[in-house]
């Protein structure tokens, strides 16, 4: 009887620490969750923030106000006019890169905050693969009527909402567009006037993704969105960099655009033989337009122009002249290196990464290959051919690829 | 048992919880003989004379207060640069003046070179004066190679980041030479060695302008210079002023809109290769180069001017050098005035046709 009770009491005393042993366990497992929501956006469009005002720090320039961002849309400001939240927001907005490439992966792995495009390294809901393209550059904001305001900001690393106030209240734009659902757009910060420094933006909604284009072929449009009177402006008055070649001084209003497709891109000391067929071959007319957002027509060249390729792989590369009106590859005044052409000549070198210049005698911009060249299946490497848009905004040059989904690597 | 098991949970909760502590680290004892500010400066005999002014200005017990400071502390060197050369040298200066001018080097904060933002221009710091300097960093060049060259108001930090117990040191090879509200106007007209100059921006209608808003860049030739150039106070008043260009006979020395330190030379020489600006003189056809950095062959900052009939290198050059860094970079409230050791355009080369 004695015994009996005492086995109970061990059974009811175990029972009752094991209770509070599960007990504590739950507490401790409890205090380690998290509730996690998934941030949303219903109906959005796809958009994509370039900021074309770019500068060059020199001596002359250095008092100059540096167009450096913070982007808000459907931003909440205060009665003073200082944002104070927003919807979404896109800061650090730098100048854009001379290469805005097909995925956000070189930006990605950047260790700077500076963000030479929205999203770029921004952390966002991004656009889905339409039509086969892969719309990760393109973040998804809010469709509808939308208010959209870029502020200067200074240059460093402090988030703009923990910036004095004092230094958050010089807004450069503020202004709404229209975005439809399911659309894809590209909005470009400008300077529109070169002599009243009158700045603005262009909408450009695109279409690429609704053509029917061959994955044989690469597409390239072209768009002056150079701010008025750039080009007749003097020498002094613009930036001062050797890089940029004949774009340094601009180009004029209307400008006829030649191909010349070369066949060997490892050769960097002249341009070396063209493709029959491809030396001079004119391709588009480009105007100066910075008030409507029109697509410019595709125009394209085949991927296997050249006779040595074995149809997965060549190492051609592009060449664009752009000439004025009346003026062509055969009839060209000037001399092969001739950087200062007053705006009649100006060209471009699309070759390997954008860093390439040929050595001998030429007066050409850099820009990277058009065509992707990536590992992809078993080929390494395979060239893709991609959609295009070469836009020249005052003294400089600028590519935008686009490229569809392509098959992993296999190693 | 039962007892056994609640220390088994009460021990294991409390191993749980002492597992987010660390307190068992061992650390080197700081060193507690590093010196505070004012203290620092007087037991190096290199900064004699900056100690001396702290002490009549009566900055030492603030400066070997807690802090943190930041000291620009200009060698002996650089206040005998400036005529000054014991501590009694001190004593004549107006004891305010000197006091607001020592402040500036001051600053009241930790400032070592890695908080200065890299390649940063024309930096603005508060000073324990009150009014910001400018601090002025190259630290990398366009094929990715580092520079490591600081200027406060023009003047170069030789050594940097010295510590001290309450905060950091950079040494100064020249003295900042801040003017706090004073005008270029003002300055200048407390300047007898440009009385000439002055004279003759007052005989062309273009002294009125250097007291308002700037921003401008004065190169002063003194007296001495524009001697050479055959003016002198007897002669201006004897010219015509309606027969003769005055934007380029005196204009050619103001640079409109930029405040441009000599350092900036340097720096920009460093940072973008090119440490030079090209103008047209305000309502001339003549072309200016300002090219201004270290220069051959002291290799101290200095700066140049070459004044061309056109832009182009076929155009005839007429070149002078201002090499008295001591004189430079004056900084008033509207602009900088540098020394201009010899002048550009002599009279009969600015008449009217």
């Amino acid at each position: 009887m004695k015994n009996e009770s005492v086995y109970k009491r061990n059974i009811f005393g175990s029972f009752k620490s094991s209770a509070w042993l599960l007990a504590f366990s739950l507490l401790l497992l409890a205090s380690g969750c998290v509730k996690v929501e998934y941030s949303k956006i219903e109906d959005p469009a796809y958009l994509r923030v370039f900021n074309n005002l770019n500068y060059i720090q020199t001596l002359g320039s250095k008092d100059n106000k540096v167009p450096f961002f913070c982007m808000f849309i459907n931003p909440v400001v205060d009665a003073s006019g200082m944002p104070v939240s927003a919807e979404i927001v896109g800061d650090f907005l730098d100048q854009r890169d001379a290469y805005a490439p097909p995925y956000p992966s070189h930006i990605g792995s950047s260790i700077s905050v500076n963000n030479p495009e929205y999203p770029g390294k921004e952390n966002v809901l991004v656009g889905p693969i339409l039509n086969g393209f892969d719309l990760s550059s393109w973040a998804q904001v809010p469709s509808g009527k939308v208010r959209i305001m870029f502020a200067y900001r200074p240059k460093n690393t402090v988030p703009f909402f923990q910036l004095e106030n004092e230094l958050k209240k010089d807004i450069l734009i503020d202004t709404t567009i229209n975005l439809t659902s399911k659309e894809v757009y590209t909005l470009h910060l400008l300077q529109k006037d070169f002599v009243s420094k009158r700045t603005g933006i262009l909408l450009r909604q695109e279409i690429f993704q609704k053509l029917p284009l061959s994955d044989s072929l690469t597409y390239v449009n072209f768009y002056n969105m150079s701010s008025k009177g750039y080009w007749e402006a003097d020498r002094s008055l613009k930036a001062d960099n050797f890089l940029l070649a004949s774009f340094q001084g601009g180009m004029k209003d209307d400008m006829n655009v030649f191909l010349s497709l070369y066949e060997n891109q490892s050769n960097l000391l002249q341009k070396g033989p063209a493709i029959a067929g491809y030396n001079g071959k004119y391709l588009a007319n480009v105007k100066l337009n910075t008030s409507t957002g029109v697509v410019n027509p595709y125009v394209s060249f085949p991927i296997w122009a050249s006779q040595a390729t074995n149809g997965i792989t060549t190492n051609m590369w592009q060449r664009f002249d752009f000439f004025t009106p009346g003026m062509d590859i055969t009839n060209n005044p000037f001399y092969q290196g001739s950087t200062e052409n007053g705006g009649n000549w100006v060209s471009v070198n699309c070759m390997q990464n954008g860093n390439a210049r040929v050595q001998f005698n030429d007066n050409a911009a850099m820009l990277p290959n058009l065509l992707v060249n990536i590992h992809s299946g078993i080929h390494n490497p395979a060239t893709f051919a991609t959609v295009n848009s070469i836009e020249v905004v005052n003294g400089r040059i600028y590519l935008t690829t686009i490229q569809r989904k392509y098959a992993p690597p296999v190693y | 048992m039962k007892k056994l098991t609640y220390l088994f949970a009460v021990g294991l909760s409390l191993l749980f919880f002492a597992s987010c502590k660390h307190d068992d680290l061992s650390m080197a004892k700081p060193n507690e003989n590093v010196r505070p500010a004012a203290d620092f400066v007087k037991n190096n005999y290199e900064m004699r004379l900056f100690y001396a002014a702290l002490q009549k200005v009566g900055y030492v017990d603030q400066l070997n207060g807690k802090g943190p400071f930041t000291v620009l502390a200009p060698t002996d060197e650089a206040f005998n640069n400036l005529g000054i050369y014991t501590a009694a040298d001190f004593d004549k200066m107006n004891a305010d003046s000197l006091k607001k001018v020592i402040g500036y080097h001051v600053l009241p904060r930790r400032l070592r070179v890695a908080d200065i933002p890299s390649n940063g221009i024309d930096v603005r710091y508060a000073t324990l004066e009150g009014t910001a300097l400018y601090a002025s960093a190259a630290s990398l060049n366009p094929n990715g190679g580092a520079l490591d060259e600081l200027y406060f108001s023009g003047v170069e930090a030789t050594r940097k980041d010295v510590p001290m117990a309450n905060g950091t040191l950079h040494v100064l090879n020249q003295v900042m030479k801040p003017n706090f509200s004073k005008t270029i106007q003002q300055w200048l007209a407390q300047h007898k060695e440009y009385s000439v100059f002055v004279s003759g921006l007052k005989k062309f209608g273009l002294w009125e302008q250097l007291a308002v808003q700037g921003p401008f860049t004065i190169f002063a030739p003194d007296n001495k210079a524009m001697e050479d150039l055959g003016i002198t106070e007897l002669s201006l008043s004897a010219m015509d002023a309606s027969k003769y260009l005055g934007d380029l006979l005196f204009g050619v020395y103001i640079l409109y809109d930029r405040h441009f330190f000599t350092s900036d030379g340097q720096v920009f020489a460093g940072i973008n290769s090119n440490g030079s600006y090209n103008y047209y003189p305000k309502n001339t056809t003549y072309y200016m180069t300002f090219g201004a950095g270290k220069m051959y062959p002291s290799f101290k900052l200095a700066y140049s001017l070459v004044l061309r009939t056109g832009p182009t290198s076929n155009d005839p050059p007429v070149a002078v050098s201002g090499d008295i860094t001591a004189k430079n970079d004056n900084l008033c409230s509207n602009g900088l005035v540098h020394h201009l050791a010899g002048g550009l355009v002599r009279p009969e080369e600015a008449i009217k046709r």
